[in-house]
C-alpha cells in the first residue's frame, strides 16, 4: 500500500526544482515511477512530496547535436531508447541495454535517466553510458551543472545529486567511427530479472590497433565499476584472444561482489569474467565491422 | 456418445474474466463493511508473554482488535478423522511457531486504518530456539513445536513383497539421497474473505477457496454453530493449486470480527503476506534404494522420506501418504517398502500443491531410473517400457489400474522427440532427458470424515429447453464449471448455452462436495452429473414413450435438443422442452429435478483411476555461466477420454510452467526463518518468456470408472518436468542434480571441466537483506 503523499505535476523545470528545494529531505523526483513507487510501497522511501516530471515539456526528447553527441532526456522511456533507430545504428549497445532492462511493461513506463538516478549497482543502462564517458546535466534551484557520469554514482542508491537538483538529461559524446560497444548481462534465473552481473566494453580501433578501450562492470561493486586496468591490457595493442582473456581476468579481480538472493559473490565474480570476455569480443567485432565500413 | 464430448469448448466464465467483469471476493463491498488486517509473528519461534492492544483500539476508525484468547479455543485441521492431527488455531494462543504465524487481527473502517492499527499492537515475545530443517528438528534435544516426540507428527509405512531378500539378490542396486525444495503456488488472486454475521444469527462468508464445504464445517466447529447455519459462497477464484483448501485464519477472523462489530468484515492478503505465510509444496529429504536384475527388471525398492512440514500439519498427512503411494507407481516393483515421516519445523506450513507428493517422490524414482539406465547400459525409455505398469495391475490397498496408456506414452514421446537420434547427438552443452508420471483422479481415503457423498449435484430441467446444474464442486480457474456443463449438455443432447451452472454456495448447492483437489472433480462430480442426467433422461424417455405409444424395447436418445427414437423416425420425437413439459403435466406440475451422487467403491483406499504419461526435455546449457535453457518439451499423456481438449491443453501448459519453475528457478530463500525473496521479482516463477515451445499428444484410453471414459489431466504432469530436465542437464554437463532446483551455480560447481571455485556457499547463510540492488 502507498503511504499518504502530496503529488505535484509542475509544468516547468524551475518550479519542479523550487518545490523539491522547499520540501528538503521529504521531496523526491519521479519520472516513470517504476523504481520509486515500488520502494514507497515497501516503505523503503517515505517521501512527503512526490514531484513528477511528466508535464515538464521537452524532457522526453532524444536529440543529436551537430557534432553527433546524443542526449537522452529525463523522461525518455526505456522503450523509446530501445526503439530509436539512430541510437540502434550508431550505439547499438545503448539500445540493447535499454531493451535488456526489465519487462515491456516497465520499459513503457521507466526511463533511462531514472535507471541511472536509482543508482542500483546493477542498473542495466549505466555501464554502457559510463564506457562512452557520458555526463549528466543537473538543474538545481539556481544553477545548471554538467557532471561526468563517472562522478555521479556514490554507492548503492546514492548519487551526487543534492537537495532540489534534477537530472534533466544524459549526454553521450560521439564515438569514433571505427569503434564498437557491447553490453552483456546475466540474471541467474529467468528472463524477467535484475541483472546479477553485467559488463560493457568499448573498443576503438586505429590502424588495426586498439587505441581506446573501456570496460565497465555492473552488479559487482557498490557502484557501476569502470575497470581501467582491464582496458589497459588491450589499449595500444593489436587485438588478440589471449589479451581479451587477460583483460577479463583483471575485471574479475577488480570487482567486489556481494552474495544475495540473486547470486553468490563467487558466482558473480565468475560470471563477470565471462561477460567481460564476451562483451570485449563483441565490441571488437563491431569495431572491426565499423572500421571496414568507414574505410 | 454425444458430439459435444471431446470437442474444445470455451469456458462459460471466460468472457467475464477476459473483460475483467468476473467478481472475485475482493471485488465485493457490503454496506458498512470493515477492513481486516492480521498481525503476523516476526519471529520463527517464541513464547508470547503479553499482547497490548490498547493503542491499536484507541486509534480512530478501529472497531475491534482480537487476539488468540478472544477466539473460541477450538483447534481445527482437515484430517478430522484423526483429531490429534488438528493442531491449528485461528490466532496464536501462547506461542508463535513461524515468521508469519497469525497473532492478532484488527477490523477498521478502511484498509489504511487497519494497517496502522495492526502496527500499534505491542507484543512481548520470549524468543525460543528454532529448527529450520528436518535433521535439526529430529535431533536429540531439539525444541518441540507441539507435543510430538522428535517433532514427527505423522508416519506412514507401506510394505509388500520381500524387499530385503530382493535387494540382496539383485544384480544391481543403487542407493541415492535427494533433497527437494519448497515451491509456492503463486496463484494470481491473493486470498480474500468477506464475512457477514446475519441478523438472524447465521453466518455468510464469501471466500477464495477450493473447498467451500470444508470451510463451512470448520467455521461451524470453531464458532460453535450448526453447519447449516454457516453459508459459504465461492465467487470466481483466481487459482488455488492446492493452496486454498483449508480453513484459514482470515476466514475465521472475518467471521468472528463480524459477530463482534455487527458489520461485514473483509480481509484480503497482500502479495507479500502471501509469500510469507501461504501454504507451499513440501521440501523433503528422500532416500531410495532400488534393485534391478542385469536385464533391467526391477526387483525391489526401499523408499524413506522426511517431509519438512513447517509449523502445522495442514495437508501434510495426505502428502505423507501420497508420497508412499506414488513411490510404488509407474513400474512393477515386486517388493516395495515405504517409510514416510512428517516433521514439524519453524517454517510456514507446507500443504497440498499440484501433484501433491508426486513431484517429490517421482523426482527420485525417475532420476534413479535414468541413473540406472546409464549404468546398466539400457536406453532409459526401454528400461521403463520393460518395467511399466499395465492395465489390470493391482497393488493391494495402493492401486487398481483399470486403464493405462503408459507404454504407448513412452513410445509416442520417443517418436515425437526423435529420441534415439537426439541421444546420439548429445554434446557438451546440449542434452535430452526423460521423465514420467502417474497420477490419481481424486482420493478415496476419507480423512475429512464426511458423512455426505464425496460429491453431489442437482439438475433441474425446464420446459424452455434449459437445465440448471447445482454443485458444490469448485471451479477455481481450472475449468470444472465448463467440464460439468459439457458432460451434462453432452448426455442430454443440449448445447453449452442451455446449461446454467451454480457453483458453489453451501446454502443452495447439494451437500456436499469435498472440493477441488487431487484432480477429483472431472471424474467424481462428472459421475454425479451423469447420474443425475440419466435420471432426467429416463423421465423424458417415459414421456416420449407414452406420448407416441412406443414399443418398450425401443432405444431412445437425447440428441440435438430433441428426445427421439435412436436411428428412428423424427416425426415421433419431442423437443427437450416439450418432453420436460409433458413429464411435469404427467406429475401435476411437480418440478423435474434429479440428484446425482458419487462415492468411489471397490477401488482401494487411494483413487478410483490412474493416469500416466511421459515427457522429454531438450536442454541447452551455457557451459561458461551454467545457465540452462529448456529448448523444447515433448509430452505424451494418457488422460482417458478428454472431455474438453482445449482445457487439457491449458492444464498441460500450466503444468510445464510449474514444473519448469520447480526444476530450475523457484526457491524460498530464508534468513533465520524469514523469507528473503518475498516478491515476484526475486521468487523466480518463470514468465511467459521462459516457456519452452513444445508438442503434446494425448494417448486416448477409456477409463471405465470415469464419465465418458475420462480421468485426471494436467495435475500429474507437473511431476515429469524436473527429472526430465535434470537428466538433460546431466547429459549436457555431467552434473546430476539430486538437490533441486538446478541453478546455474550448482551446474557450474557440479560439472566436470568447468572452472569454478570449490567452496560451496550456502546461500541461505548470507545476509540477503543487506543487498541494495533494486
Amino acid at each position: 500500500m502507498l503511504p499518504h503523499i502530496e503529488y505535484l505535476l509542475p509544468e516547468t523545470l524551475e518550479e519542479a526544482c523550487r518545490l523539491l528545494a522547499e520540501a528538503g529531505d521529504g521531496g523526491v523526483v519521479m519520472a516513470g515511477g517504476t523504481d520509486l513507487l515500488v520502494k514507497m510501497k515497501a516503505g523503503g522511501v517515505v517521501p512527503r512530496l512526490v514531484v513528477a516530471l511528466g508535464r515538464v515539456p521537452g524532457l522526453d526528447r532524444i536529440a543529436f547535436s551537430e557534432q553527433g553527441d546524443v542526449s537522452i532526456g529525463a523522461t525518455t522511456r526505456l522503450a523509446d531508447v530501445a526503439g530509436n533507430e539512430r541510437i540502434a545504428y550508431e550505439l547499438p549497445a545503448v539500445a540493447e541495454a535499454a531493451a535488456d532492462t526489465a519487462t515491456p511493461q516497465i520499459r513503457n513506463m521507466g526511463t533511462v535517466v531514472g535507471n541511472l538516478c536509482n543508482a542500483a549497482p546493477s542498473a542495466d543502462n549505466a555501464p554502457c553510458l559510463l564506457a562512452l564517458e557520458g555526463s549528466v546535466s543537473i538543474q538545481g534551484p539556481s544553477s545548471l551543472r554538467e557532471l561526468p557520469l563517472a562522478e555521479f554514482f556514490k554507492g548503492p542508491g546514492l548519487t551526487a545529486l543534492s537537495c532540489g537538483e534534477i537530472v534533466t538529461r544524459v549526454v553521450v559524446p560521439k564515438v569514433g567511427r571505427a569503434s564498437g560497444l557491447s553490453y552483456r548481462s546475466l540474471s541467474a534465473r529467468g528472463r524477467v530479472d535484475i541483472a546479477a552481473a553485467g559488463a560493457a566494453a568499448l573498443v576503438e580501433l586505429a590502424d588495426g590497433v586498439c587505441c581506446k578501450v573501456r570496460v565497465v562492470l555492473g552488479g559487482v561493486a557498490p557502484v557501476p565499476l569502470p575497470v581501467p586496468e582491464a582496458a589497459q591490457v588491450l589499449e595500444g595493442t593489436e587485438p588478440a584472444a589471449d589479451r581479451i582473456v587477460a583483460a577479463a581476468a583483471r575485471a574479475a579481480a577488480a570487482c567486489t561482489p556481494i552474495s544475495d538472493v540473486r547470486a553468490s559473490a563467487e558466482y558473480r565474480r565468475h560470471v563477470v569474467e565471462v561477460l567481460t570476455r564476451r562483451a570485449l569480443a563483441q565490441a571488437l567485432e563491431r569495431a572491426q565491422a565499423n572500421a571496414g565500413r568507414a574505410s | 456418445m454425444s458430439d459435444l464430448i471431446g470437442t474444445s469448448v470455451s469456458h462459460p466464465g471466460a468472457a467475464a474474466k477476459a473483460r475483467g467483469a468476473a467478481l472475485f471476493t475482493d471485488d465485493m463491498t457490503l454496506p458498512g463493511m470493515l477492513h481486516g488486517r492480521l498481525l503476523l509473528s516476526p519471529l520463527p519461534h517464541a513464547r508470547i508473554l503479553s499482547i497490548d492492544t490498547s493503542k491499536a483500539s484507541r486509534l480512530p476508525g478501529v472497531k475491534a482488535v482480537i487476539t488468540g484468547s478472544d477466539l473460541p479455543r477450538v483447534s481445527y485441521g482437515n484430517w478430522r478423522l484423526f483429531p490429534e492431527t488438528q493442531d491449528e488455531y485461528g490466532l496464536a494462543l501462547d506461542r508463535v511457531r513461524f515468521v508469519g504465524d497469525e497473532v492478532a487481527a484488527v477490523a477498521a473502517i478502511d484498509r489504511d486504518t487497519a494497517v496502522e492499527a495492526a502496527a500499534l499492537i505491542q507484543v512481548e515475545y520470549e524468543e525460543l530456539p528454532a529448527v529450520f530443517d528436518v535433521d535439526a528438528a529430529m535431533a536429540e534435544g531439539a525444541p518441540l513445536l507441539h507435543d510430538c516426540a522428535g517433532n514427527v507428527s505423522v508416519e506412514r509405512r507401506i510394505d509388500y513383497g520381500e524387499v530385503d531378500k530382493g535387494l540382496a539378490a539383485a544384480d544391481y542396486v543403487r542407493e541415492d539421497t535427494f533433497t527437494v525444495q519448497a515451491q509456492l503456488h503463486g496463484y494470481m488472486e491473493p486470498c480474500s474473505a468477506l464475512a457477514r454475521w446475519e441478523p438472524d444469527g447465521r453466518l455468510t462468508v464469501w471466500t477464495s477457496t477450493q473447498t467451500p464445504y470444508i470451510v463451512q464445517c470448520h467455521l461451524a466447529s470453531t464458532l460453535g454453530l450448526r453447519e447449516n447455519d454457516v453459508r459459504v459462497i465461492k465467487p470466481a477464484v483466481g487459482g488455488g493449486f492446492g493452496g486454498k483448501m483449508e480453513l484459514r485464519s482470515w476466514e475465521l477472523c472475518a467471521a468472528f470480527l463480524s459477530r463482534l462489530t455487527g458489520r461485514p468484515v473483509k480481509f484480503t492478503l497482500t502479495r507479500e503476506e502471501e509469500f510469507i505465510l501461504a501454504r507451499r509444496r513440501h521440501p523433503m529429504k528422500l532416500r531410495s534404494k532400488v534393485g534391478f536384475r542385469k536385464d533391467g527388471t526391477l526387483v525391489a525398492k526401499d523408499l524413506q522420506i522426511l517431509l519438512d512440514g513447517g509449523a502445522y500439519n495442514a495437508m501434510g498427512p495426505t502428502a505423507t501418504f501420497l508420497c508412499g503411494n506414488f513411490g510404488a507407481m509407474l513400474y512393477r516393483y515386486p517388493a516395495y517398502r515405504f517409510w514416510g515421516r512428517h516433521v514439524y519445523t519453524n517454517k510456514p506450513p507446507a500443504s497440498a500443491m499440484r501433484g501433491f507428493g508426486a513431484p517429490q517422490s517421482l523426482f527420485v524414482s525417475e532420476s534413479q531410473m535414468n541413473m540406472a539406465a546409464g549404468e546398466l547400459g539400457i536406453d532409459p525409455i526401454e528400461l521403463r517400457i520393460k518395467n511399466a505398469m499395465r492395465t489390470g495391475d493391482v497393488i493391494p490397498d495402493v492401486a487398481t489400474i483399470s486403464s493405462c496408456g503408459f507404454i504407448e506414452s513412452l513410445e509416442k514421446v520417443a517418436e515425437m522427440s526423435r529420441w534415439k537420434e537426439k541421444q546420439a547427438d548429445c554434446r557438451p552443452g546440449r542434452g535430452i532427458g526423460v521423465g514420467c508420471y502417474s497420477f490419481i483422479s481424486g482420493g478415496v481415503f476419507n480423512w475429512f470424515n464426511t458423512q455426505y457423498p464425496f460429491t453431489a449435484v442437482e439438475v433441474r430441467a425446464f420446459a424452455d429447453g434449459t437445465v440448471h446444474l447445482l454443485t458444490m464442486a469448485s471451479d477455481i480457474g481450472q475449468g470444472s464449471d465448463g467440464v460439468l456443463a459439457q458432460i451434462l449438455a453432452g448426455e442430454l443432447g443440449l448445447r453449452m448455452e442451455d446449461v446454467r451452472v451454480t457453483a458453489a454456495d453451501t446454502a443452495i448447492t447439494p451437500q456436499a462436495d469435498l472440493g477441488t483437489w487431487g484432480s477429483r472433480v472431472t471424474l467424481m462430480a462428472g459421475n454425479a452429473t451423469l447420474d443425475a442426467a440419466r435420471q432426467i433422461k429416463e423421465e423424458l424417455f417415459g414421456a416420449l414413450s407414452a406420448r407416441y405409444d412406443l414399443n418398450v424395447i425401443y432405444d431412445l436418445e437425447c440428441r440435438g435438443g430433441r428426445v427421439q427414437i435412436k436411428g428412428g423416425k423424427k416425426d415421433k420425437s419431442l423437443s427437450f422442452g416439450e418432453a420436460v413439459a409433458l413429464v411435469q403435466r404427467a406429475n401435476r406440475g411437480k418440478p423435474l429435478v434429479a440428484r446425482g451422487y458419487y462415492t468411489p467403491r471397490g477401488k482401494g483406499l487411494v483413487t478410483p483411476a490412474f493416469s500416466f504419461g511421459a515427457q522429454v526435455a531438450e536442454v541447452e546449457v551455457d557451459t561458461d555461466t551454467g545457465v540452462a535453457k529448456v529448448e523444447r518439451m515433448w509430452t505424451a499423456h494418457d488422460c482417458g477420454v478428454p472431455i474438453n481438449p482445449a482445457g487439457v491443453e491449458g492444464q498441460l501448459e500450466g503444468s510445464i510452467h510449474m514444473g519448469l519453475g520447480y526444476a530450475l528457478s523457484e526457491e524460498v530463500v530464508t534468513v533465520n526463518g524469514r523469507m528473503a525473496n518475498a516478491s515476484f521479482l526475486d521468487y523466480k516463477l518463470p514468465s511467459t518468456l521462459d516457456m519452452p515451445p513444445g508438442e503434446s499428444v494425448t494417448i486416448e484410453t477409456y477409463e471405465p470408472e470415469g464419465p465418458f471414459g475420462a480421468k485426471e489431466a494436467g495435475e500429474g504432469l507437473v511431476s515429469p518436468t524436473a527429472p526430465a530436465i535434470a537428466d538433460a542437464v546431466c547429459q549436457a554437463t555431467g552434473y546430476r542434480c539430486q538437490d533441486l532446483p538446478i541453478t546455474p551455480e550448482k551446474i557450474l560447481r557440479g560439472s566436470s571441466g568447468m572452472a569454478f571455485g570449490p567452496s560451496a556457499i550456502g546461500r541461505t547463510s548470507h545476509p540477503a537483506d543487506e543487498e541494495e540492488q533494486g
